[in-house]
């Protein structure tokens, strides 16, 4: 039985570093320090293009990049200070619903209060039919108070990777890349090969024997690859072959135009959570950073010019930034038929791209990082039932990202534009998202309405993003107002009422924490 | 609220301290921040142990007073019940501050204080407008402080570095069946400590850092001793 013992990561974006470091870190763990440990840990190196760099973009996180930077033994107040990094609490979808000044609501990353014993939103569309309510989640969820304040999810005492708030990062995706560079090189002996990879040799049976690289007289061999090319895909996607399954008839938009734009003074107010504000054809991302703000418009090409879009994003940073600031990504909506395929395996952007919305790509490359090196395949007899497993596990997990995202078109009323309208096109809307919709006419999202237990998104999110566009149900019939959960729903909505109050006069606000942990840097515990 | 300025000879010649007032400056304090140096005086009622500086996350040792915000169990009576009163009492209404100019360290009074009397009290100064014994023991207080401070941080430094504090995490439960929470405090982890290797045991004994620890670790016991206390105040309240 042939033993895998080396690993070639093909990429040195964040998707390359990340699979890399989670790999190496949990070999190094699981094998300690004693003295057989290197005769018996897997090798990993890392090969990147000097001619091609990293795309430079995706700076908005989920809070599972808190486990992932703690597994690769990273320090929380490291990470901050070197990645220009900051906290996110959540997202606000502003002009999604009527495209009105006053039109918003917020998906935050905290669970409805309460959220394992009572589901609230029965209780809080009775209280909207009765009489005017706060939105769902300003009715169930303290973090959009926090979100409007620009105060931070947690204190300098709070100990790295905890929260008051639960929450995510923004980052500056360069930096993150070099940062992991560094801390994999240095504490988790990843090897690292600067050249291209301009060929592949075969074995009989179809897998990788091993990579010709620009510069290296020696092909270099190993017994797992992975492929971190980004849109290129040279393992998977060229040599492999694998086709790409298009999203692009249910998620339209298809090119981003990236920017950035400077803060007025060093002590400027952060935001804590991503902007995304409805366009004509798409909408606009805004992500604070600690020194500058990240701006793009994603569009879709068929319902907008270049120009126009253009016109949209300038209007939208009120004269910041001029046209020679923007930078132009085409985006190839859609997802590998197979990711894990012989002895190769695709992850970041050569295993898929959908548009940023939820920021579920970085989310992607972190689950798959983890189950590579969770389920690393000791030999290669068993590296195909593994990759039977990540290959069903990801085909879900796009499935039900692509239903998600969805979701936050399908249910617009805007008829503004081509583009609102053509969303709402049920031949748009996947059957598995259809078969969603209609069970919560009925009842609200609950765990138990999907069938897996490889979520990407909780019932929770589906919850926020589903009432926040103002989803129209009537769960009557089952919800009776004097019941126990009904009495339940009240406790929890006044539970949170006390949870705004405490946390809007306790925690600070986001620019100084940031500040803080310059100066001080938080404590391990 | 405090009103700190500098200590000059003629503008607070005619300050008086009540000193039986100083000690009530500490009343309501749960932890009081102290020194290594005063550690074997504190050992023999408190419990010593660290908690993080609200403005920085920073550790500080602190000796811990009581159980909820603002609750002294060795206020009694009026007047402190313990054998050692912390420097960081016995101090006030003094501390030291830093010139804005020369950065040059001076001693400040706190003018807001209700231990400051023209009437009754010891002296700050002389007749001759020299200072007074009593000022002397101050001055030796605080620098006793001020050195502490800096001794403190190596301590808490090499003790991070180390890996070797941990949240001290209690369920208590007093007499009346109310439960508490201790949260925000820290102590040293002795299963860590006794992991160590020789080396690095050689080292901190080099720089006199294993006597401190222990005695933080014994000083825990006198949790005990704050929840009789506790208990006493609850069955007197
Ligand atoms: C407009 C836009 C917005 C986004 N926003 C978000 C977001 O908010 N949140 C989020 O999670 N994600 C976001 N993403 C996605 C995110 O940017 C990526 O998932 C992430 O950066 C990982 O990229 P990668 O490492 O797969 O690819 P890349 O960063 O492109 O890296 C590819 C690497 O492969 C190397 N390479 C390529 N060809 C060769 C070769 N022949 N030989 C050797 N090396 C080679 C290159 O040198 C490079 O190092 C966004 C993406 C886009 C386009």
């Amino acid at each position: 039985m042939k033993k895998i013992r080396s690993v070639v990561v093909v990429g040195g974006g964040t998707a390359g570093w990340i699979t890399a470091g989670r790999i190496a870190a949990l070999q190094k763990k699981r094998l300690g320090k004693s003295q057989n440990a290197t005769d018996k840990a897997v090798q990993v190196l890392l090969v990147e293009s000097a001619n091609k760099p990293p795309i430079g973009v995706g700076e908005g996180t989920w809070p599972t990049m808190r486990n992932t930077l703690r597994q690769l033994d990273i320090r929380e107040s490291d990470f901050i200070k070197h990645c220009d990094a900051t906290f996110k609490q959540g997202a606000k979808f502003s002009g999604w619903v009527t495209g009105k000044q006053d039109d918003y609501y917020y998906h935050p990353l905290v669970l409805p209060q309460d959220f394992s014993q009572v589901d609230i939103a029965p209780y809080w569309l009775w209280q909207k039919q009765q009489q005017q309510t706060e939105s769902f989640s300003k009715a169930v969820c303290f973090q959009e108070y926090l979100c409007e304040q620009n105060q931070a999810p947690k204190n300098i005492r709070t100990p790295e990777y905890a929260g008051i708030a639960n929450y995510a990062y923004h980052l500056n995706s360069e930096k993150f890349s070099r940062f992991l560079q560094q801390h994999c090189m240095e504490h988790l002996d990843v090897k690292h090969l600067v050249g291209d990879v301009t060929g592949v040799q075969s074995q009989p049976n179809g897998d990788i024997e091993s990579l010709v690289i620009s510069g290296q007289e020696a092909p270099l061999a190993g017994d797992l690859f992975i492929d971190c090319t980004g849109f290129s895909s040279i393992l998977l996607g060229k040599h492999f072959n694998v086709p790409l399954t298009s999203c692009e008839d249910v998620l339209f938009a298809d090119t981003a135009l990236a920017t950035r734009v400077n803060y007025d003074s060093s002590d400027a107010p952060i935001a804590t959570h991503t902007n995304a504000t409805a366009q004509n054809a798409g909408w606009i991302w805004d992500i604070g950073l600690q020194t500058r703000r990240g701006i793009g418009y994603v569009y879709s090409s068929k319902h907008s010019s270049e120009e126009a879009a253009l016109a949209e994003l300038l209007r939208y940073t009120g004269g910041q930034v001029n046209e020679a600031d923007v930078r132009k990504i085409p985006i190839n909506s859609g997802y590998r038929q197979t990711f894990w395929k012989n002895n190769c395996v695709a992850v970041g952007l050569s295993a898929g791209f959908i548009e940023p919305l939820e920021a579920s790509a970085l989310v992607l490359v972190e689950l798959s990082a983890s189950m590579i090196a969770e389920q690393f395949p000791a030999t290669r007899e068993l590296m195909d039932i593994v990759a039977k497993r990540f290959n069903d596990t990801f085909s879900y997990r796009w499935q039900r990202i692509v239903d998600f995202l969805k979701l936050h078109y399908v249910l617009t009323k805007r008829q503004d534009t081509a583009f609102w309208k053509d969303n709402q096109d049920m031949t748009s809307v996947p059957e598995s998202l259809q078969e969603l919709l209609q069970l919560w006419r009925y009842h609200s999202p609950r765990d138990y309405d999907f069938t897996s237990n490889n979520e990407v998104f909780p019932a929770a999110s589906w919850q926020y993003v589903l009432f926040g566009m103002g989803f129209e149900a009537d769960y009557s019939h089952t919800y009776n107002p004097d019941s126990y959960s009904s009495n339940m729903a009240n406790q929890a909505m006044m539970k949170n009422k006390g949870m705004v109050d405490r946390c809007v006069a306790q925690l600070p606000k986001h620019r100084e924490l940031i500040d803080k942990i310059h100066q001080y840097g938080l404590q391990s515990i | 609220m405090q009103k700190l300025v500098a200590l000059h000879a003629q503008e607070h010649k005619h300050f008086k301290i009540k000193t039986e007032a100083v000690e009530s400056v500490g009343s309501h304090e749960r932890m009081i921040p102290v020194v290594m140096s005063e550690f074997i005086k504190l050992s023999v009622q408190y419990p010593i142990v660290f908690t993080k500086n609200i403005e920085t996350g920073q550790f500080v040792l602190v000796a811990l007073m009581g159980f909820e915000e603002r609750e002294n169990l060795f206020w009694k009576n009026d007047e402190w019940d313990a054998i050692y009163v912390p420097l960081n009492v016995t101090r006030q209404p003094f501390f030291i501050g830093a010139d804005a100019q020369t950065k040059q360290h001076l001693i400040c009074i706190d003018i807001a204080s209700p231990c400051i009397s023209m009437e009754e009290g010891e002296s700050i100064y002389q007749q001759d407008g020299s200072e007074s014994e009593y000022m002397n023991t101050i001055r030796n207080r605080l620098s006793e402080l001020f050195r502490g401070e800096q001794e403190a941080a190596g301590f808490i430094d090499i003790l991070g570095k180390l890996d070797l504090l941990v949240p001290l995490s209690l369920d208590i439960s007093f007499a009346n069946e109310s439960h508490h929470q201790v949260q925000g405090v820290y102590t040293i982890d002795e299963e860590k400590l006794q992991a160590l290797d020789k080396a690095t045991i050689g080292e901190l004994h080099a720089a006199q850092y294993l006597r401190p620890i222990y005695t933080m670790i014994n000083s825990l016991s006198h949790i005990y001793g704050l929840i009789q206390r506790k208990n006493q105040r609850l069955e007197n309240a």
